[in-house]
């Protein structure tokens, strides 16, 4: 995904962008990443984590790290959707946001309008989390919708100079 | 996996860690092992793909991308892989599944597609729509977010 920044309000020199690249789908798993990092774009390694923090700081990068496939440490993820009346929706997403294994949910547009995603150690894990936010909340039937293929999942996103 | 790597997961999934100028090295004082110790299993959780990769995320609304929308597709079941394929190859589409229909919703070919304006993502929507010759669609504009967090892995 090739990624234009805004002309205007443009946070970004060439340096910070030059970080970008380098880290984003390749951060060196080292003793000392950061002077790598600084060696490939041409400034310290202290320069080049400074940089890296303001960038976590200024909420440009949302995260710094390992990308885990939670299907390939046995995890099991799913897609659900649920149709809410409007004057359940506050109690209704307190209730799905109150299990860690829910990890995003989202009011959308149309019916169903209650979309939320599950990580959980297993299936039957995910079915029981489901049943009790269905008679917790009152609200049914959740829409459990497992992929049952996998097309593309891409986080990177490369930027142009 | 045994229990060190999953030990090696926790510590590697603090938000934190990653912000120290030394990382690894932070991640061998925490687990009280080698650096050594900690480079290897980490290179070896990747190259068995455990670990995706090492990098940085962008906020995609910091990266230009303002307009975002989950948009479910209705296509044909013979048709379903092609037009799969060819969502999955644009460069806009970061996300792309098949996923179960259920009553009144026949969209079974799910979407995440990014643009730097509504009219952008309106333009994209319409591209992908003929390329796939999709029946229908449905473009689930999230309206409120109520929840986004990480995964929280061998508790």
């Amino acid at each position: 995904m090739s990624v234009i920044f805004a002309e205007k309000g443009s946070e970004l020199d060439s340096i910070d962008k030059a970080i970008l690249n380098r880290i984003q789908g390749d951060f060196p798993v080292s003793e000392d990443p950061y002077g790598e990092i600084g060696r490939a774009v041409g400034i310290t390694g202290p320069d080049a984590h400074a940089r890296v923090l303001s960038l976590i700081e200024r909420k440009i990068v949302r995260k710094v790290g390992p990308f885990f496939d939670a299907k390939m440490m046995g995890y099991k993820s799913t897609l659900c959707a649920v149709d809410v009346p409007a004057d359940k929706l506050k109690e209704t997403a307190s209730v799905i946001n109150g299990f860690v294994e829910v990890t995003h949910n989202y009011l959308r547009e149309g019916r169903p309008n209650v979309w939320f995603t599950v990580i959980a150690e297993s299936d039957d894990a995910i079915r029981n989390i489901l049943s009790e936010i269905s008679s917790r909340a009152g609200v049914g039937p959740i829409r459990n919708l497992p992929a049952e293929k996998m097309y593309k999942v891409k986080v990177d996103l490369k930027i142009k100079d | 996996m045994d229990s060190k790597d999953k030990a090696l997961i926790r510590v590697l999934h603090k938000e934190e860690i990653f912000k120290d100028p030394s990382p690894f090295k932070k991640a061998a004082e925490l687990l009280g092992w080698d650096v050594e110790e900690v480079l290897a299993r980490a290179k070896d959780l990747k190259n068995s793909g455990v670990i995706r990769r090492f990098g940085a995320a962008l906020t995609p609304a910091k990266a230009g991308f303002t307009a975002n929308a989950m948009v479910a597709w209705e296509v044909e079941k013979e048709r379903e892989e092609e037009a799969a394929d060819s969502m999955a190859a644009h460069p806009r589409v970061s996300h792309c599944y098949i996923r179960p229909a259920f009553d009144g919703f026949p969209y079974k070919l799910y979407t995440m597609i990014h643009g730097n304006s509504l009219e952008d993502l309106n333009r994209i929507i319409d591209e992908l729509s003929k390329v796939s010759r999709a029946a229908s669609f449905r473009a689930l504009h999230s309206t409120r977010e109520f929840k986004k967090s990480s995964p929280v892995y061998f508790p």
